[in-house]
């Protein structure tokens, strides 16, 4: 199955974030990439010249979080233009969106919202990810949201819409491994059946992140504020034996950790990686 | 061209679901969104709290990392208030979330619960300004020398270009006093009758800089800060102070490093 392509050697990063950005600075610790916000960077800042310093040093990953793809209203041009000049500015090894909505009539929601799969999303949304593609002039990677409510008027999986985006558009997809673990347990479908529908050869990176179970009832909540679960990592083998070793980020944004702790998840990440690029994925 | 799809007839559009989970995670009537989503074991009102609860966290909490001495100032249950409130009616336009908040300081100022507090939405000014400040790169200053080459019948309509980081702020209150006094852990006692503030902040080093200004200094800088020609901002500080010396000052803007270009009225 991967016979026609160059089994890439996984390179695990961390989501750089401000608070730790003097440190890697200054100690250079060796990672496969950074990923950031687009969001953070898109002003002529103090922040995008630190930024454009460490990218003398490391690849950079651009992880766009309010392009607002599943919006049913026009893309914000504006803010497609900016991104667009972050893109010209970074260069980055890989860009990344949602399969998701944020923003709707002039308000900007900083979530990532859901919306029904369906006919009439699936046109807006290959339109839309069509549309970015062209204004930013290369392949845009999708990923899978983590989920915490179903809408009547889906007639299709998650995975199902995700595969045909893909098919339609040329898109990669973004294959977050946590968002898959945490929705699969919030609605009782199968994980491993997830991973097995994805198409294999768009697998553009992993997302790998902490998750906790909400107080009061029986959900779990994917809040990248801790170290990667158990039963996540656990999935994450099954992944790299269907995908190969492809890169792959921890992401921690809440209750940030030393960046030791980062480190040493993507020390982990990588060797996993190392042992499975030996593994046959056919 | 991809043909549109048919508008739903018997269920609501996309638009629609969209405004409705918009109106629920705002704060407002949930009614409609929870009728469209299945429940899976649970009360839908509860799943849409998730996303609800999700944006007040996450914005409220982008909220006090840019205003944490109003935070200070009207307690952290007081200001998880009055962000709800303001986010409600204010949710962020831009998608850059540190663009956030540039108009909360206008929304303290007619927040009626907090009217008692009448320096909250200058001090808000004041930690708005900081960031900002902070944020901008400095630009390369013109050396004091670069002056000299002003033809002398020119200079009263030259017009600087000052870094662009500086941001000019008055206030009646002792604001800058009143955030210094909020960086300890134990809060000393600030004479609000001590008089206001007219304030120059600016990026330093790796961080930011502020300082206060006498009126004429002020008035000076915050002309040229607009783009006013020498002669029209030397008028407008000599009406605060008739002594006002107009050399010493443009030397002071030069050795500050605050010059970054200029340009004759000619050139314009």
């Amino acid at each position: 199955m991967t016979e026609d392509r160059p089994i890439p050697r996984c390179k695990a990063g961390i989501g750089l974030r401000s608070q730790h950005a003097t440190e890697i600075a200054a100690a250079r610790p060796k990672l496969g990439f950074l990923e950031v916000h687009a969001e953070n960077y898109m002003a002529e800042t103090v922040a995008l010249d630190r930024l454009l310093e460490l990218r003398r040093d490391y690849e950079v990953s651009l992880h766009g979080v309010a392009l607002s793809l599943g919006s049913a209203e026009q893309l914000d041009r504006s803010h497609l233009g900016r991104f667009k000049t972050l893109i010209d500015r970074i260069e980055p090894v890989l860009v990344s969106e949602h399969l998701a909505w944020s923003a709707i009539g002039g308000a900007f929601l900083n979530d990532l919202l859901p919306f029904p799969y369906n006919e009439e999303s699936l046109d807006l949304f290959c339109r839309h990810v069509e549309e970015a593609q062209e204004a930013l002039g290369r392949q845009l990677l999708i990923e899978n949201p983590s989920s915490y409510l179903r809408y009547r008027h889906s007639s299709m999986p998650e995975v199902e819409f995700l595969t045909e985006v893909v098919r339609q558009t040329g898109c990669g997809v973004l294959c977050d491994v946590n968002n898959i673990y945490v929705s699969a347990k919030n609605f009782g479908f199968d994980p491993i059946a997830y991973l097995d529908t994805l198409p294999v050869e768009a697998i553009g990176e992993i997302h790998l992140a902490g998750h906790h179970a909400a107080k009061d009832v029986d959900i779990l909540i994917d809040d990248h504020g801790s170290r990667v679960a158990k039963p996540v990592w656990d999935l994450h083998a099954a992944a790299l034996r269907r995908f190969g070793p492809v890169p792959t980020l921890i992401e921690w944004d809440t209750n940030l950790p030393a960046l030791e702790i980062l480190l040493d998840e993507a020390r982990h990440a990588q060797e996993l990686a190392d042992v499975y690029r030996y593994v046959d994925t056919a | 061209m991809r043909k549109s799809s048919p508008m739903s007839t018997d269920m609501s559009t996309l638009l629609e679901l969209q405004m409705q989970l918009r109106r629920a995670v705002l704060g407002g009537d949930a009614a409609e969104i929870v009728a469209a989503i299945h429940g899976d074991g649970l009360d839908p009102a509860a799943r849409v709290g998730i996303y609800r609860n999700h944006a007040f966290a996450t914005l409220g909490a982008s909220l006090q990392d840019t205003f944490p001495v109003i935070c200070r100032l009207v307690d952290k249950r007081f200001f998880a208030y009055v962000a709800h409130e303001y986010l409600r009616e204010h949710p962020p336009h831009s998608r850059c979330l540190v663009e956030y908040g540039a108009d909360f300081a206008n929304f303290l100022a007619d927040f009626e619960p907090s009217k008692a507090l009448p320096y909250l939405a200058d001090v808000a000014r004041f930690e708005w300004a900081l960031n900002i400040a902070a944020s901008m790169r400095d630009t390369a200053p013109l050396p004091p020398r670069a002056l000299a080459e002003v033809p002398a019948n020119e200079a009263a309509y030259v017009a600087f270009r000052l870094q662009p980081s500086l941001i000019y702020l008055t206030s009646p209150w002792p604001i800058d006093a009143i955030w210094q006094a909020n960086q300890e852990n134990e809060v000393s006692a600030v004479d609000l009758a001590s008089g206001g503030a007219r304030l120059e902040i600016r990026r330093a080093d790796d961080g930011v800089a502020w300082r206060r200004l006498d009126a004429a200094t002020f008035a000076f800088r915050t002309a040229l800060a607009d783009g006013l020609v020498l002669a029209a901002a030397m008028a407008g500080a000599t009406l605060q102070d008739p002594a006002f010396d107009v050399t010493a000052a443009v030397q002071h803007l030069f050795a500050e490093g605050l010059v970054v270009a200029y340009c004759l009225s000619s050139e314009r």
